[in-house]
């Protein structure tokens, strides 16, 4: 049971990933507010399911609706916070100064969320969303686990089958272009701060579903589940991925987290010093940034260039299918002299 | 006498206490290749800023084929059937020169978000006849071999000419060339001439900023000399030399090879 909460929590941040990656890998920005869209979503997913509060314990809404409808609104509210972020920050601010407003942004959040018990009980967080549908669907606890895994794998999947869609559409092209050159794609037409402000919120609206499967996942949530460091966990799957390449992000992910976190828990800890294991993977995961960007800085995967394949239509089975009753009918029309092959420049021949 | 595609009159830009551009009116006709030369300072390139839309003037206006673009942003601007080209040739570095070239296609259509998740199959089917078109313009340009390498792999020369692929595909009204002859060798010139003489064959209006002067005086059917910010001439080339004006502020330089 330890490896299928491992793979639904990698699961979960491969969707995160791929939402920042869109940002960040192909956009270019380096939005630090990122991890708090995940919260945001979790939070609002907790508040919109578990009930009204029982005192001292407060928080907002206090609804009950089922899991199917909550995390919907909450990938709303999500966008809606995006929205106000980025239509702040995405105008004229670039690179570090980007950076620095979402971090000031998402700080700011955290300390509203954890200080303002009204909203979502502050440093206690919020809790009772555990294991929705279970009795429903008439399964065991790990039953359900199992089913739950399946179910964040299935919504990678198809987030990853929409993301890689539009990374190889002209959107993705348009945006990095927009990338690797913002005054060369506004003097060829393009609208800057449309395109990354569109790219801002439906990267924030994957963040917002991933917020809500997390809920689902951990059944608690408080502020110390969404401490600034994690989010720089996400740029290193995705710097080890390959950032731009939707499939090397999730590679990313399931690398750093399972490969290195996961794996790391098995080192042996010095009884005299708790603190070495977590200490030493913060220091792996460093010594792999610094190794990738040294050795192997576009990642596992590299970003795919659009190339151009000559003589390749869309569809070439069928085409070349297509071709060949069409070539075989007037070979047989001409042979036999009747007018089955209706072709125009035989037909008066005939 | 052909009518003015681009009119710009009494154009005014300080940046601090200098005035980069003071006063300035001139028009481009429709169909011509117009020099715009003078000596480094002179606000050549703050001109061009100007009517793209990168920089916004203090005071007077800028008619683009009865358009008003004062106030417009560039990518309105671009749209509106102008493309400039910056002093350094701007390739999207980490793209393939093919999609450079696509990208200047401008299918803007095709390239919203919601379209790109629904119509994505007949969206590739639609870019196929642009795709037909940029695999001509790049054989044009002798990009053909690198259409797949990214942009940032090409030599400085071959990006000039990446440069001038993307002007052709987009197929604007007015072209802006800022200084495409800067750290060009010969033979790469003779090339750029050409297409600069392409353009015009058909039937685009070119606004060429140049010092190279020899270059001007070949592919241009006018020149507007400017200096301190001001129009101090404008006429066919041949006409320069005898001006006093243009002189003074070009002294010690060679006007051609008269």
């Amino acid at each position: 049971m330890y490896w299928v909460s491992v793979f639904t929590e990698a699961g979960i941040f491969a969707i995160l990933a791929l939402g920042l990656d869109m940002v960040w890998g192909w956009g270019g920005d380096f939005d630090l507010a990122f991890y708090g869209y995940l919260a945001l979503g979790s939070y609002m997913t907790f508040v919109l399911t578990i009930g009204r509060p029982t005192p001292p314990v407060e928080y907002i809404l206090g609804w009950h609706l089922p899991v199917l409808l909550a995390v919907p609104i909450a990938v709303v509210v999500v966008v809606a916070f995006a929205a106000v972020i980025g239509s702040i920050a995405l105008r004229n601010l670039r690179e570090i100064y980007f950076a620095v407003l979402t971090l000031a942004a998402v700080s700011a959040l955290y300390i509203w969320v954890e200080n303002y018990t009204q909203l979502f009980d502050g440093y206690n967080g919020v809790y009772g969303l555990i294991n929705p549908g279970q009795t429903t669907l008439r399964l065991t606890y790990n039953g359900y686990r199992i089913v739950l895994l399946g179910v964040v794998l299935v919504i990678l999947l198809l987030a990853y089958l929409l993301v890689q869609r539009i990374s190889r559409s002209p959107y993705g092209r348009m945006l990095r272009s927009v990338r690797e050159d913002e005054r060369a794609a506004a003097a060829y037409g393009r609208k800057i701060f449309t395109a990354k402000f569109r790219t801002y919120l439906f990267g924030a609206a994957i963040a917002g579903l991933a917020g809500g499967l997390f809920a689902i996942f951990v059944s608690a949530f408080n502020p110390s589940a969404w401490t600034p460091q994690e989010l720089l966990v996400i740029y290193a799957a995705i710097l080890v991925g390959g950032r731009g390449n939707p499939r090397g992000v999730i590679v990313g992910v399931f690398v750093v987290y399972v490969g290195l976190i996961e794996l790391t828990r098995f080192l042996p800890s010095p009884a005299s010093r708790p603190d070495f294991s977590p200490a030493l993977r913060q220091v792996l995961i460093g010594l792999m940034i610094i190794l990738m960007l040294k050795f192997r800085p576009e990642g596992i995967f590299r970003e795919r260039p659009g190339r151009d394949e000559p003589g390749k239509p869309a569809r070439p089975a069928i085409r070349q299918f297509r071709t060949r009753v069409a070539a075989a009918t007037s070979r047989a029309a001409r042979v036999s002299g009747s007018p089955l092959g209706s072709a125009p420049d035989e037909g008066g021949a005939g | 006498m052909t009518t003015s595609l681009l009119e710009i009159s009494e154009l005014t830009k300080t940046f601090g206490g200098v005035r980069a551009v003071n006063n300035c009116t001139f028009a481009v006709p429709e169909g011509q290749v117009v020099g715009l030369i003078g000596p480094n300072g002179a606000g050549k390139s703050t001109v061009v800023d100007l009517v793209s839309g990168f920089g916004r003037p203090d005071s007077g206006t800028i008619m683009f084929a009865g358009e008003q673009l004062v106030g417009k942003s560039p990518d309105v601007i671009s749209r509106l059937g102008l493309i400039r080209t910056f002093q350094t040739p701007r390739e999207w570095r980490n793209l393939s020169v093919m999609d450079n070239v696509m990208l200047a296609r401008r299918r803007f259509d095709n390239e919203g978000l919601w379209q790109c998740m629904i119509r994505a199959r007949a969206i590739r089917r639609e870019e196929e006849s642009d795709r037909a078109a940029v695999r001509e313009i790049l054989e044009r340009f002798q990009l053909t071999e690198l259409k797949n390498e990214l942009a940032s792999r090409l030599s400085g020369g071959q990006k000039r000419l990446l440069e001038f692929a993307r002007i052709a595909a987009a197929e604007p009204r007015l072209i802006i060339l800022d200084e495409p002859m800067g750290g060009v060798n010969p033979v790469l010139g003779t090339r750029i001439g050409d297409a600069v003489g392409q353009f015009a064959g058909d039937g685009r209006t070119v606004i060429v900023v140049e010092h190279n002067l020899p270059f001007i005086e070949k592919t241009c059917d006018q020149v507007v000399v400017m200096d301190l910010g001001e129009v101090i001439a404008q006429g066919p080339f041949a006409g320069l030399r005898d001006n006093p004006r243009v002189v003074e502020a070009y002294l010690g330089m060679d006007l051609g090879h008269g």
